[in-house]
């Protein structure tokens, strides 16, 4: 609840994470204030709603970097976009 | 210069340009040039050998380069043996140090004129000299603050693309894959192959910086080598490389030899490490392994949150339910007693008003009946009086009827037939019984029965008498 001491999810509407350090520092913030059991209930499901939105944004940008090392060269890579060169 | 006579013609003296001396002979001028330019002082001169050609002739040619200019130059092929280096060994590329003054070939009618650093001496550039150039470039540029912008881009912690300028064939290749492996990062590698030592190496690693920033999408791009000496890295030095490096969108990692061979491409870099282990954890700054596991410890420690959140709620409100329910409770089982006790009471109510009411209406009866009783004996009473006065009233009714009923036998007895024909009267009846009434009827029937008091006889009319009479 917003009126409450220490509240961190006052906005109605959280803006999506941009970067995986943000969704993290986002998500280390809303379980401390979950751990200082000062959360009220409804600021806590909204809390575990935007928690679950970041932990899934999260495990997105660590998935991205775990399906098999892919390595290219820049020459091909220059080749195709540019034939000619 | 010293003033020249002016040259003269056949005709007469020459015309001179207003403002300017002459105009003199221009061999006469190179040769005074070529003079004067040699009284410049000896110097020795660092650069790059750039457009090297020993050929047959008495000079070897070629020119000096660094990134702020260029000078000609040419030795005596006598001078460029004295020198004691291969031809082999002296190739575009090299950093050398030449020794010698400007020179001017004035040229001539079927010559060109050259201006030229004559070279006596010259030496491959040493490590002294290398280092003082590379002092005197580190100035330069970071006179033109070139390196800070690199280490102002934000670098990702977790880039899902990495550029890698290296040697194809190079160890630095492949620690930096170790590296990433052991953050557990499995993501894409970009690799711009460039020599990493010859002559050739500054521009090639140039350009595959350019190309990995502008056409491979990377998020970071490592360049590294391994160690060596000075003038082994001396590619990685290049002032037109640091100055493209410095100004590029794209961070760069340097891990060019090792700490204590600090190059110039580490000054402008976005992050200098000492070994290409290393610059693969500056570029994946996130250890991807623990991550992993600390998101899923996150997610475990919401759920457990969020869960233990709402069963104390549940609880809270389950104890603070229990009392208002116990209260309801408490009065449902006192509305129930009530109503238990208000049915007995009703009942036993009804019971008691139903004997009173069975009282009463027996004592109501049993007047009712006393009540019957006397007016029925009233009744009888009365009942006999008036018995007894009908009894009386009857009898003189009789007697007064029997009296009025004689009076009236007598008045019929004087009408009845009977009396009439016992007097000695008869009368005439049909076949049917019926009286026959005037002699009309008696003629008309012709034929009837005489009814006397005592009997019938049949009789007829006979007319016989009459007609005698009535005949003329």
């Amino acid at each position: 609840m917003s009126t409450e001491p220490g509240a961190v999810a006052a906005e109605p509407m959280v803006p999506p994470p941009t970067s995986y350090e943000a969704a993290v520092e986002r998500l280390e913030s809303i379980i401390a204030r979950l751990d200082s059991n000062q959360a009220g209930l409804k600021e806590t499901l909204a809390l575990c709603q935007e928690g679950k939105v970041l932990i899934e944004f999260a495990a997105g940008e660590l998935e991205a970097v775990d399906r098999g090392l892919e390595e290219l060269q820049l020459a091909e890579l220059i080749e195709r976009l540019e034939p000619s060169r | 210069m010293d003033a020249s006579e002016p040259s003269s013609t056949a005709t007469g003296a020459p015309v001179a340009v207003a403002g300017y001396p002459g105009p003199f002979p221009v061999g006469r001028y190179a040769l005074k040039l070529r003079d004067r330019l040699r009284e410049f002082q000896r110097v020795a001169v660092i650069g790059e050998v750039c457009g090297l050609r020993i050929g047959r002739g008495p000079n070897v040619y070629f020119e000096l380069r660094d990134q702020q200019g260029a000078l000609s130059c040419a030795m005596w092929r006598d001078d460029f043996d004295r020198q004691g280096l291969a031809e082999d060994a002296f190739a575009d590329g090299l950093e050398v140090v030449a020794a010698g003054g400007l020179d001017f070939y004035p040229g001539g009618p079927q010559a060109s004129p050259r201006l030229q650093f004559r070279v006596r001496e010259l030496r491959l550039a040493g490590e002294g000299d290398l280092l003082a150039r590379l002092a005197r470039l580190r100035r330069e540029l970071s006179a033109d603050g070139l390196f800070e912008p690199q280490k102002l881009l934000p670098r990702p912690v977790l880039p899902r693309r990495i550029g890698v300028v290296t040697s194809r064939d190079g160890a630095a290749r492949r620690d930096l894959l170790a590296g990433l492996e052991r953050r557990g990062w499995r993501g894409t590698v970009v690799w711009g192959d460039a020599p990493v030592q010859d002559r050739r190496a500054a521009a090639a690693i140039r350009r595959s910086v350019r190309d990995l920033a502008a056409f491979a999408d990377v998020d970071v791009i490592v360049v590294c080598r391994g160690g060596g000496s000075i003038a082994d890295l001396w590619a990685f030095c290049d002032e037109a490389l640091c100055r493209e490096i410095a100004v590029l969108a794209v961070p760069v990692i340097s891990a060019v030899g090792h700490e204590t061979d600090r190059t110039l491409i580490d000054d402008v870099a976005a992050v200098s490490c000492s070994t290409p282990t290393h610059a693969a954890e500056a570029a994946v700054p996130l250890d991807c392994t623990r991550a992993r596991e600390a998101v899923a410890a996150h997610a475990r420690r919401l759920n457990t949150l969020g869960r233990a959140a709402l069963a104390s709620r549940a609880r809270t409100l389950a104890a603070s339910s229990r009392a208002p329910r116990e209260h309801l409770d408490r009065h449902r089982r006192r509305l129930h007693q009530l109503t238990r006790e208000m049915r007995a009471a009703s009942a036993r109510g009804l019971a008691g008003r139903g004997e009173f009411q069975r009282r009463i209406a027996a004592l109501v009866l049993d007047r009712k009946l006393e009540a019957t009783r006397v007016a029925a004996a009233a009744g009888r009473r009365s009942l006999g009086a008036n018995a007894r006065r009908l009894a009386r009233a009857s009898e003189g009714i009789g007697r007064r009827r029997s009296l009025a009923l004689g009076a009236q036998a007598a008045a019929l007895r004087a009408h009845d037939p009977d009396r009439t024909l016992e007097r000695g009267f008869a009368v005439a009846l049909d076949d049917a019984g019926e009286p026959l009434a005037g002699v009309a009827a008696l003629r008309e029937a012709g034929s009837f029965d005489l009814q006397l008091s005592d009997g019938r006889v049949p009789a007829q009319v006979d007319d016989s008498q009459e007609r005698e009479r009535g005949a003329p």
